[in-house]
C-alpha cells in the first residue's frame, strides 16, 4: 500500500530526479557514517527495495570516491553546510507528498483517519531507516516539537476559534477540562499504583509521584489528534467544540500537574502547602498565560490599524505577535498553548476589521498550510519515534494503562455530565457523553512530555512509561479515530449544519439578544445576557475606537455582517458572470470599506451615494407617482445613452434620479439574471425619458423600446417587486455597479441579436453555452456553488463556517 | 414548603398562576418582590413610568418595544399576572414533559416564544412584519452609526430571504422558518426563571 502510494504521490516525470537525490544522499551518510536523520529521506526509496539502495549506495560511493581524486573539483559535493535545511525540507516533502498521496486514494481515506496512516508511513519510514543504520535518529525532539511544531497549530485552531458556541459552553468546557483532567490524572496514577503493587509484575520500583506524574501526563485529551480525528468526521457544532475546546484548555493543568509531579518525585515526599501552591500554581498559570496572550493580541491589533500603508507585511503581524505570546508565556512556564488561543482569539476581530481582503486570505492560508504540514509530521514522527524507542514492554503496566484511561475517561464524562446538566441551558444526551469519552484521544503531546522525563530521576521507568504512553497514543488514534466515524453514523449523531447564517438569523438573534438583556433587567437579574451586553457595550465606546482604523469602528455588527454577505455575493456573481462585463463593477456598499479602504470613509461620497439612494422604498413612491401617468409600469431602458439624449432642463433633478435609479435597475437586473432569478423589477418608467429613449432608438413606433415588449409577454404583472428565488435560495443583492459603460454596451448587442425571449425582462446576459434561461440558471447555479466555494478560497471543511461568524459575540 | 406556601399566599392568585405558567412557589415570590420593587408608589400596578425607571432599559434599543409587550393592549397597567404571564414565556423549555391534548400550550413553548417575539416586531398585530415595521426595528437597533439606504438594503435582503409567499412582508411562519436553525429555547431563556 505504501509503494503504491508514493507511486502516485509523485508525478511521473519527476520521479527519477528525488531518487538520484536520494541516493546520492545515502551515500553521503554512509560514507560518513554518522548519525543523521536524512537516512529518513532515502527510505521511501529503500522502503521499496531495501537491499537494492545500499547496493546502489555503494555503487555511487565508489563512484564519488574517485571524484574526490579529481585535482580540480568541476563538480563538489557540500552537504555539511546544507545538511539540516536540506534535511528539513526532505521531511516537510515527505509529508506534503503524503499528504498527497491520501488524497489520491480516496477510499482509504474513509475508512482509515489520516492520522492513522500518517503513523503507519512513519513506522515504515523509521523501520527502513533502522534497517540501513541501525539507529534511528530522535526526530520528535521535545524542543523542535513544542516550538515548531505544536504552534502552528494551535494558532490555528485560536484564530479560527468560533468564539460564540466557546464562550456559551466556556463553564462546560473548563469543567471537563480541569476537573476532568484532574479526575483522570488521579484515577489513573492511583490505580496504576495499586498495580505496581502486584507482586509478580516487576514493576514495585514505580513510586506513587511517578505514577501521579505518568497520570498526569496521560490523562491530557491531545488537541492535535482532536483536531485531526474530529475534522473528518463533521459532528455539531456544540460536540466539537467541547471535545475541542477540553483539549485546548487542560494545557494548563497539565502543565502544572507535569511540573508539580516532577518537582515532587525529585524531592520524595508532598506537603498539603505544596497542593495548596499547586492550585495556586495552576490559576497563575491559566490566567496568565491567557493574559499574556490577550496583551499580545491588543498590540498586535493596535499594530494593525496603522498598516494601511503596507498591506504586504500584514500577516506577518499576525504570525509574529502569536509566536512571541507562545513563547513569552513559556519563558515563565505559563501554559503557551492558552497564551496562543487567547491572542488569535483576542486579535482577530480586531485586526480582521482592518486588515485588506488579500491579507485576511494570506493569513487564512499560511495558518492553514503550516498546521497542516505540521500535524502531518508530528504523526509521522511518532510513528519514527515508535520504532526508535526506548521501550521496554511490560505486559501488565500497558494493559492496566489502557484499561485505566478508558474507564476513567468514561467515568469522568458521566459523572462530570451529571453535574454539568444541572446548570445547562441545553442538557448533554447520553449520545453527546458517549462522543466526548470516546473522542478523548491521546496524542504526541503526551509523548513529548514523557519524552521530556529526565533520564536519570527515572531510570528504570522512562522506558516503560514511553512504552506506555505510546501503546495509549497507538490505541487512541487508530481503534477510537477509526470507529469513531461508524459511531457517529450508527448512533445518528447530529452532524454539522452546512448551511450558512442569514441575515434574517443575525437581525433576529440581536433582537433577540437586546431582548432577553431588557427582561434580565426588568427582573433585576444579572445574568448571561447582562454581562454580555456590557461587554459589547463597552467594547463598541472604548476598545473598537481605539484599535480599529478609521470608520471601521463605528461599523456596527450587523452592517458588517452585511457587507460580507454581500461581498461573497458579489464576488460570486463575479465569478459566475459567464462573460459578462460586469467583473469590473463593485458593490458601492462593499467597496468603500472592504475593497479600497484607503478611499474617504463611506457615507459622505455624494456620487457612489447616489445611486444606492434610491432604494425600493423610494422608489416605491416614484412607482406610485408614475403609475398614475403610465400604463406600463415595467421598462427597461436598455438604450438608453446620456449622449444622444437631450436634457430636458425641467426636470433636472429627477430625470437625475430617475437615470440613476435606471441603470442601478438595469445592473441589478443582469446580475440578477446571471444568478438565475426570474426577477421583474416593475420599475415604472417615467413619461419623460421613455419618450427620449424611443427618439433614440427610433426603434419602434410603438410606445415602449423592443425589450418592453418582448419582456411584457411573460410577466405582465405591474406588480411591485416579485423576486423569485432560486433554486439555490440565493438571495438577490443590491449591487450598484460602478461603471455605467458595460450596460450599454452589452444592451445594444442583445437588442440587436434577440429574437425571441424567454425571461420576463428584457436583457438577456446569457451565457453561450446556455440553451434556455432554466438551464442556464441550473447551471449557474451549480457553477455558482463552485464558484463560491472556489473564489471565497476555501482551504478546509471547516473554515468557511469561521467566516460567518460575526466578530463579536 | 409551609412558609413559602404561607407567603404565597400574599401573592395575588398566587396557586393559579403557578399552576398556569409553570413557575414554582419560589420562583412566583421572587418575581412578586421584583414587581413590588418597581411598583414605588405601591399601587399594585405598574405602568410605563415604573418600567422606564430601571436605567439600563433606557439603553436598550428595544426597551419600549419590550416595555410595550407587557401591557395588553388598550391597557394602561400591567399587574401582577399579566407581569408574570409575559415572564413566563422566558421559562427553559422542558424537554419531556408531555401534556395532554386539552391543555392550552405552555407559555415557554417554543412557539410561543417565537410568538411573544413576532409580536414585538409586529406592532400593528396585524400578523405581518411589513418592511416598515422591519425598518423600524433595525433603525432602533443600529441608530445613528448607518445611513438610510443601508438600512433598506438590510431591510430589503432580510424580507427577500424570509418572504416566501412574495407579499412583501414577513408572516409568523415566514419568520419560524427564519429561524429554524437557531436553537430558540436556547436564546430565549433565563436560567434565573427555573
Amino acid at each position: 500500500m505504501f509503494w503504491r502510494r508514493a507511486a502516485h504521490g509523485r508525478v511521473g516525470f519527476r520521479r527519477s530526479l528525488p531518487e538520484l537525490g536520494l541516493l546520492l544522499l545515502a551515500t553521503l551518510v554512509l560514507l560518513e557514517g554518522s548519525v543523521l536523520p536524512l537516512g529518513a529521506a532515502s527510505s521511501p526509496e529503500t522502503g521499496i527495495t531495501p537491499g537494492a539502495g545500499v547496493s546502489h549506495g555503494h555503487a555511487d560511493k565508489n563512484h564519488s570516491e574517485t571524484k574526490h581524486k579529481k585535482p580540480f573539483p568541476v563538480l563538489g559535493l557540500n552537504y555539511d553546510s546544507v545538511k539540516t535545511p536540506f534535511e528539513i525540507s526532505l521531511w516537510v516533502l515527505l509529508a506534503s507528498l503524503m499528504k498527497l498521496g491520501f488524497h489520491l486514494l480516496p477510499r482509504v481515506s474513509s475508512i482509515v483517519p489520516e492520522s492513522c496512516l500518517l503513523i503507519v508511513v512513519g513506522l515504515l519510514v523509521g523501520g527502513g531507516i533502522k534497517l540501513i543504520r541501525e539507529e534511528v535518529p530522535p526526530v520528535l525532539d521535545t524542543k523542535l516539537f513544542f516550538y515548531c511544531l505544536l504552534p502552528p497549530i494551535i494558532l490555528d485552531a485560536g484564530y479560527f476559534l468560533p468564539i460564540r458556541p466557546f464562550m456559551e459552553n466556556l463553564g462546560t468546557i473548563l469543567m471537563f477540562a480541569v476537573v476532568g483532567t484532574l479526575w483522570n490524572a488521579f484515577f489513573v496514577g492511583g490505580f496504576l499504583f495499586a498495580v505496581c503493587q502486584i507482586p509478580h509484575a516487576s514493576l514495585s520500583h514505580i513510586g506513587l509521584l511517578p505514577c501521579l506524574l505518568f497520570g498526569s501526563i496521560i490523562s491530557a485529551v491531545d488537541p492535535v489528534a482532536v483536531l485531526a480525528v474530529f475534522e473528518e468526521i463533521h459532528i455539531n457544532e456544540l460536540l466539537h467544540i467541547l471535545v475541542f475546546g477540553e483539549s485546548l484548555l487542560n494545557d494548563a493543568v497539565t502543565v502544572v500537574l507535569y511540573h508539580l509531579f516532577e518537582e515532587f518525585s525529585e524531592a520524595g515526599t508532598v506537603t498539603v502547602l505544596d497542593g495548596f501552591l499547586g492550585v495556586i500554581s495552576f490559576l497563575v498559570v491559566a490566567l496568565g498565560g491567557v493574559l499574556v496572550g490577550a496583551f499580545y493580541g491588543f498590540v498586535a491589533a493596535l499594530t494593525s490599524r496603522f498598516t494601511y500603508h503596507i498591506r504586504v507585511i500584514e500577516p506577518l503581524f499576525v504570525f509574529v505577535y502569536s509566536y512571541m505570546a507562545y513563547l513569552s508565556a513559556e519563558v515563565f512556564h505559563l501554559s503557551g498553548i492558552m497564551a496562543l488561543i487567547a491572542c488569535g482569539a483576542v486579535m482577530r476581530p480586531y485586526v480582521e476589521a482592518n486588515i485588506s481582503h488579500k491579507s485576511h486570505t494570506t493569513i487564512k492560508y499560511f495558518l492553514k498550510m503550516w498546521s497542516s504540514v505540521s500535524e502531518t509530521l508530528i504523526f509521522i514522527f511518532l510513528g519514527v519515534a515508535t520504532v526508535e524507542g526506548p521501550h521496554q514492554w511490560n505486559w501488565v503496566f500497558v494493559t492496566a494503562t489502557v484499561i485505566l484511561c478508558l474507564v476513567s475517561r468514561v467515568i469522568g464524562v458521566v459523572g462530570l455530565t451529571f453535574v454539568i446538566n444541572k446548570f445547562r441551558m441545553v442538557n448533554l444526551t447520553t449520545k453527546d457523553q458517549f462522543i466526548i469519552a470516546y473522542g478523548g484521544l491521546r496524542g504526541a503531546i503526551a509523548f513529548s512530555l514523557g519524552f521530556l522525563l529526565d533520564i536519570e530521576h527515572f531510570k528504570d521507568m522512562r522506558e516503560i512509561f514511553l512504552t506506555a504512553i505510546i501503546t495509549v497514543v497507538f490505541f487512541t488514534v487508530f481503534v477510537q479515530g477509526m470507529t469513531i466515524k461508524p459511531l457517529v453514523e450508527l448512533l445518528a449523531v447530529k452532524k454539522k449544519q452546512e448551511a450558512k447564517r442569514s441575515i434574517n438569523e443575525e437581525i433576529h438573534t440581536q433582537f433577540l439578544d437586546h431582548l432577553l438583556t431588557g427582561i434580565e433587567d426588568i427582573c433585576g437579574h444579572y445574568g448571561h445576557h447582562h454581562w454580555k451586553d456590557k461587554l459589547n457595550r463597552f467594547n463598541k465606546k472604548y476598545v473598537k475606537g481605539f484599535l480599529i482604523a478609521g470608520e471601521r469602528s463605528k461599523e456596527p455588527q450587523l452592517i458588517a455582517f452585511y457587507h460580507k454577505l454581500e461581498m461573497k455575493q458579489a464576488i460570486q456573481l463575479v465569478e459566475s458572470g459567464g462573460g459578462s462585463k460586469l467583473p469590473s463593477a463593485m458593490p458601492s456598499t462593499v467597496s468603500m470599506q472592504n475593497i479600497q479602504p484607503k478611499n474617504q470613509p463611506p457615507p459622505p461620497k455624494p456620487t457612489e451615494r447616489a445611486l444606492p439612494q434610491l432604494t425600493k422604498g423610494r422608489e416605491e413612491e416614484i412607482r406610485k407617482i408614475l403609475r398614475s401617468n403610465l400604463q406600463r409600469t415595467r421598462q427597461r431602458l436598455h438604450s438608453y445613452n446620456r449622449h444622444t439624449l437631450v436634457a430636458d432642463p425641467d426636470e433636472e433633478g429627477f430625470q437625475d434620479i430617475i437615470l440613476k435609479k435606471q441603470k442601478m435597475m438595469e445592473l441589478d437586473r443582469k446580475i440578477k439574471e446571471m444568478a438565475n432569478y426570474l426577477s421583474v423589477p416593475s420599475h415604472p418608467k417615467d413619461s419623460p425619458t421613455m419618450s427620449r429613449a424611443r427618439l433614440a432608438s427610433g426603434r419602434n413606433t410603438d410606445f415602449i423600446p423592443a425589450q418592453q415588449q418582448k419582456g411584457n409577454k411573460k410577466s405582465p404583472d405591474p406588480q411591485a417587486y416579485n423576486i423569485k428565488l432560486p433554486a439555490g435560495g440565493v438571495p438577490t443583492i443590491q449591487v450598484d455597479l460602478a461603471s455605467p459603460q458595460s450596460p450599454d454596451s452589452v444592451n445594444l448587442l442583445d437588442e440587436i441579436g434577440k429574437a425571441e425571449q424567454k425571461e420576463d425582462s428584457g436583457l438577456m446576459m446569457k451565457p453561450p453555452e446556455s440553451n434556455g434561461p432554466e438551464k442556464a440558471g441550473e447551471k449557474d447555479g451549480w457553477r455558482d456553488q463552485q464558484k463560491l466555494t472556489r473564489c471565497l478560497s476555501d482551504p478546509g471543511p471547516g473554515a468557511e463556517d469561521d467566516e460567518d461568524e460575526p466578530f463579536l459575540p | 414548603m409551609g412558609s413559602s406556601s404561607s407567603s404565597l399566599n400574599n401573592v395575588p392568585d398566587g396557586q393559579q398562576l403557578m399552576q398556569e405558567t409553570g413557575f414554582s412557589a419560589a420562583h412566583l415570590l421572587r418575581l412578586y418582590e421584583r414587581f413590588k420593587f418597581l411598583d414605588k408608589d405601591n399601587r399594585g400596578h405598574l405602568r410605563s413610568e415604573d418600567f422606564e425607571a430601571v436605567p439600563e432599559l433606557s439603553e436598550n434599543p428595544i426597551g419600549d418595544r419590550i416595555v410595550g409587550a407587557f401591557f395588553l393592549p388598550g391597557q394602561e397597567t400591567v399587574d401582577f399576572s399579566s407581569f408574570v404571564r409575559v415572564l413566563a414565556h422566558f421559562r427553559p423549555t422542558e424537554k419531556n414533559r408531555t401534556r395532554a391534548g386539552a391543555q392550552p400550550e405552555p407559555a415557554n413553548s417554543r412557539n410561543r416564544k417565537l410568538k411573544f417575539a413576532f409580536r414585538l416586531y409586529d406592532r400593528d398585530r396585524d400578523g405581518k412584519i411589513s418592511r416598515t415595521e422591519l425598518l423600524q426595528v433595525l433603525r432602533e437597533m443600529l441608530g445613528m452609526q448607518v445611513t438610510e439606504e443601508q438600512l433598506q438594503s438590510i431591510a430589503d435582503r432580510a424580507i427577500q430571504e424570509a418572504d416566501l409567499d412574495k407579499d412583501d412582508a414577513i408572516s409568523f411562519d415566514e419568520f419560524r422558518k427564519s429561524l429554524e436553525k437557531v436553537n430558540i429555547d436556547h436564546k430565549m431563556s433565563i436560567r434565573f426563571l427555573e
